[in-house]
């Protein structure tokens, strides 16, 4: 029984993982209809912004959150006025661009940085182990599921109840239209993007004490969130929400029958069966065209 | 004898009944025309000959052979052509490989490997073009060609495609009514050999070419007949009511 | 854009292979030969792709599959041949005998023979490229879904061929290889041999390519890239060009890859990981995705670069950088890649007049 728990909460700690690094993205491809390739590489470089803020001015890791967050979401937004938006409708150009992007950052990093691997402190209070119905957990990998549903629900809030999210919903379902009433789009797409790597950031950030922070690391990440996002189908946040579970469950249940890469093969497979036999994600209701 | 049969079609998509109960034959050679108000179901019709869009009942018999739940490429072998509302041709490539595309007796894989264009199909395609006066477009993108000429490239790519029933979606559009009687007059050479389905909103074209129209309404056969007859048809014109008529349409 | 008289591509194509052939007669030094060799194989990969993309517009991002299914093939062989100093007992390959492995897996036993490892070394793919294209494009998958299910697909044979370390040699590959000989020839990694096989390759699959793409299956493969759904109802199988596409494209990489276990003298995961896929995409986009010479030069150019700045490391990674700036640029203002700046030469067909136009500089009007 113990043992069933074990399971269920390290498959619940990777789908926190996966909901943290694919909602930035799952955001930015329902909305904007870019599939960013760079958000691996948004990933890393929340990464090493903690590393930089930890090393450099000995800041903790709660205040390098905060701040990694808007420094990546910066950088979205500098990259969505200079490269994505001479790309809207070429959705396969956007693969191939911000493919490049991600070279780009990979390098850049690895050029100021250097390429050897970084390790970021984990906060005191949270390297222990705590109990939780009988079964000891790392608290750590409880505040990083804490996170990840706090900022579910920001996002959440931030779509359905606020005007931005109005106007966002707007644009999403006709931006001709939208554009009609006065909603100016271009700035919609701009703050979308530059939301989703700010989230990426943030996820980064999270994942930095738990791994260690390398230039190349953003490329497993971005195949993972992609699977979640192909998964759960596009636009639909709780859709995201329910195939990071799925995903991490599987994967934590099938590592444990096997070992993590086999696990992640058959998980690879299952989704590649999935496209195939429904294109639009498990829990879509439309697909984007395009 | 019938070469085209469409028996019983109801289509639906998602709860929204677009064609329902459609029954229609057509002759072989005859020129038939296809006309009702927006959203009449017209181009659904031509949807579900072509294997586009799948009915949720009835049969589609051409030539004897049901092609209900036949793949599109297939029915197209068996000699069903398409028009579609929206031009559509292969706007990247030039005239001449549009045509060449279109020439398509032969659509297998391994074959066409072995198949370079040659003077004998080059001489068909300078014919071809300059029937439809495009001749000297013939090495233009076709990406680059006004409206009027897309309309016309695509009527040459079914000429071409030599379809034993060409299918057309509104093949004037767009057309200045010079190029609209051009059209007509090529019509009316392709019927006899060809068998011609035309869906269209102009009168003045559809009274120079068809022999006997089919009125669709609200995804029903709502009459069929000569122009007088359809022009005196009582239920027609209250179909048109409030679009002027169908003369206006 | 222009269209140029099929005589002038092929001379153009023809003087590029006499070059390639003529290398060695200016080169003498083994190591660069070596070098050189490199480049044209992924010259061929490149290639490869660019007939599923560039022409028949699929994006396949795990093109590197294929490449290293065939390296695997070819070092599968010549593992099996390596002298018995490094196998283990009965002729078992060294990695088999540290893991354990007491005989010979059934799936080594045929490539005792070169002529089975060489057919398996282009077969692998194809059967592969067949058995995927069957499955996604009999389903209508299009476009970005295509691209992601080719990276999907990546990643898991990447990962099992890294797992199965008994069975593959996981993350160390395929080292230690005898190179191969066949009728008398020795293709050592230094050879000239070796330089001009993979040259002679080159020209074949360059020729062979604009062999199809110049046939009405070409034809059609680029009509698909337009317009899939128009394709259809002139009564194609678009599914079917389309995988043929894709198996074509399948099988001049996997023979690629087995050229490339023969230049490096090993097998590795790294031949099928994302990077290396990532970098025969960018190739191509570089060079020109819709011109196979375009393609070939794409990768020829950029790993040149690339290689002769990997002396000095501090170099080599900037120039990664630079890599992907121009590949962004290329994306963004030229999506047919630098080969199209030829079409500044005033030679050839402009397709892209208005027919006005070219009816002012064609024949005289006869109506």
């Amino acid at each position: 029984m113990i043992d069933v728990f074990n399971q269920i909460f390290s498959g619940l700690s990777i789908a926190s993982i996966l909901l943290l690094i694919s909602l930035g993205l799952a955001i930015i491809y329902g909305t904007v209809g870019v599939i960013n390739l760079a958000h691996g590489e948004f990933v890393m470089l929340g990464a090493y912004a903690v590393w930089f803020l930890e090393s450099q001015f000995g800041l903790g890791l709660y205040p390098c959150l905060v701040l990694s967050f808007f420094i990546v979401g910066a950088l979205g937004w500098l990259v969505e006025r200079l490269v994505i938006r001479r790309l809207y409708g070429r959705v396969l150009d956007t693969i191939l661009a911000t493919w490049g992007l991600g070279v780009i950052l990979q390098q850049a990093v690895r050029l100021s940085a250097g390429a050897e691997l970084r390790y970021v402190k984990m906060p005191e209070k949270l390297s222990q182990a705590v109990s939780v119905f009988g079964i000891d957990v790392s608290s750590y990998r409880l505040f990083v599921l804490g996170i990840a549903i706090l900022l579910l629900a920001v996002t959440y809030l931030l779509i359905f109840r606020t005007a931005f999210g109005m106007r966002l919903r707007g644009v999403v379902q006709n931006p001709e239209i939208a554009r009609c009433f006065g909603v100016n789009t271009s700035q919609i797409y701009a703050l979308t993007f530059a939301y989703g790597a700010g989230l990426a950031g943030v996820a980064g950030a999270l994942v930095s004490p738990l791994k260690s922070v390398s230039p190349d690391m953003g490329t497993g990440y971005v195949v993972d969130a992609f699977m979640v996002v192909v998964v759960g189908g596009v636009q639909s946040l709780l859709g995201t929400v329910a195939s990071a579970g799925i995903l991490g469950e599987l994967s934590g249940g099938l590592a444990y029958l096997s070992n993590d890469t086999i696990a992640k093969a058959l998980v690879f497979l299952g989704v590649v069966v999935l496209i195939r036999f429904r294109p639009q994600g498990l829990f879509a209701l439309r697909v984007r065209r395009g | 004898m019938a070469i085209l049969e469409m028996r019983d079609i109801t289509v639906e998509f998602s709860g929204f009944v677009a064609v329902s109960g459609l029954s229609l034959g057509v002759q072989q050679g005859e020129l038939r025309c296809l006309i009702g108000p927006n959203g009449a179901g017209k181009t659904t019709a031509l949807d579900v000959i072509c294997g586009k869009t799948r009915p949720a009942s009835g049969h589609v018999m051409f030539d004897g052979a049901d092609i209900t739940q036949m793949e599109e490429h297939h029915i197209a072998r068996l000699g069903v052509g398409r028009k579609f509302q929206v031009p559509s041709v292969f706007r990247e490539l030039t005239v001449r490989q549009n045509l060449e595309v279109a020439l398509s007796r032969s659509p297998g894989v391994i074959g066409n490997l072995f198949r370079f264009s040659r003077s004998s199909a080059a001489e068909q395609l300078d014919k071809l073009a300059e029937l439809v006066g495009l001749d000297e477009a013939l090495d233009a993108a076709a990406g680059t060609l006004a409206h009027g000429q897309v309309q016309w490239l695509e009527i040459a790519l079914l000429v071409a495609q030599d379809a034993r029933l060409i299918l057309m979606d509104e093949p004037t559009a767009g057309m200045t009514a010079h190029e609209t009687q051009k059209t007509a007059e090529l019509f009316m050479r392709l019927k006899g050999r060809h068998t011609l389905i035309v869906v269209e909103h102009d009168m003045a074209f559809i009274k120079e070419i068809s022999d006997v129209i089919s009125v669709m309404h609200q995804g029903r056969l709502l009459a069929e007949g000569t122009v007088p007859e359809i022009e005196a048809n009582e239920q027609v014109r209250a179909a048109y009511l409030g679009s002027g008529g169908i003369s206006g349409a | 854009m222009r269209t140029y008289p099929l005589w002038a591509k092929l001379l153009g194509y023809g003087v590029f292979c006499l070059v390639l052939l003529a290398v060695p007669l200016f080169i003498s030094d083994d190591y660069l030969l070596n070098k050189f060799a490199r480049y044209l194989v992924f010259g061929i990969v490149a290639l490869a792709l660019s007939i599923s993309w560039g022409y028949a517009g699929i994006l396949n991002l795990g093109q590197a599959v294929s490449f290293g299914l065939g390296s695997y093939c070819m070092a599968m062989a010549l593992k099996l041949r390596t002298i018995p100093i490094q196998t283990g007992a009965e002729g078992l390959p060294d990695f088999m005998v540290w893991n354990n492995v007491k005989s010979l897996p059934w799936f080594w036993v045929p490539f005792h023979s070169y002529a089975f490892a060489i057919a398996a070394g282009v077969l692998v793919p194809v059967i592969l490229a067949f058995l995927l294209g069957s499955f996604v494009f009999r389903a209508r998958v299009t476009g970005v879904y295509v691209a992601i299910i080719t990276l999907a697909l990546l990643v898991v044979v990447n990962l099992v061929i890294i797992d199965r370390q008994r069975y593959t040699g996981g993350f160390n590959g395929l080292t230690d290889l005898e190179p191969l000989e066949l009728f008398g020839v020795t293709f050592d990694p230094y050879a000239v041999a070796t330089y001009y096989l993979i040259a002679i390759s080159l020209a074949v699959a360059l020729f062979l390519g604009l062999a199809v793409v110049h046939s009405k299956t070409g034809l059609v493969m680029q009509a698909i890239r337009a317009d899939e759904t128009r394709v259809r109802y002139f009564g194609y199988d678009v599914a079917a060009y389309q995988t043929f596409a894709l198996c074509l494209s399948a099988g001049i990489a996997g023979f690629a890859g087995m050229l490339y276990t023969l230049v490096m003298a090993f097998a590795s995961p790294t031949f099928l990981a994302v990077p290396i896929s990532l970098s025969i995409v960018i190739w191509c986009a570089v060079g020109g995705r819709t011109s196979l010479l375009g393609s070939a030069l794409g990768a020829i150019v950029v790993t040149g670069v690339q290689g002769s700045l990997s002396d000095t490391p501090a170099f080599l990674e900037t120039w990664t950088l630079i890599m992907g700036v121009l590949f962004i640029v290329v994306v963004l203002f030229l999506p047919r890649g630098l080969i199209s700046l030829i079409d500044l030469v005033p030679f050839g067909r402009r397709t892209d007049a208005t027919p006005a136009r070219a009816a002012r500089r064609g024949r005289v009007s006869v109506r």
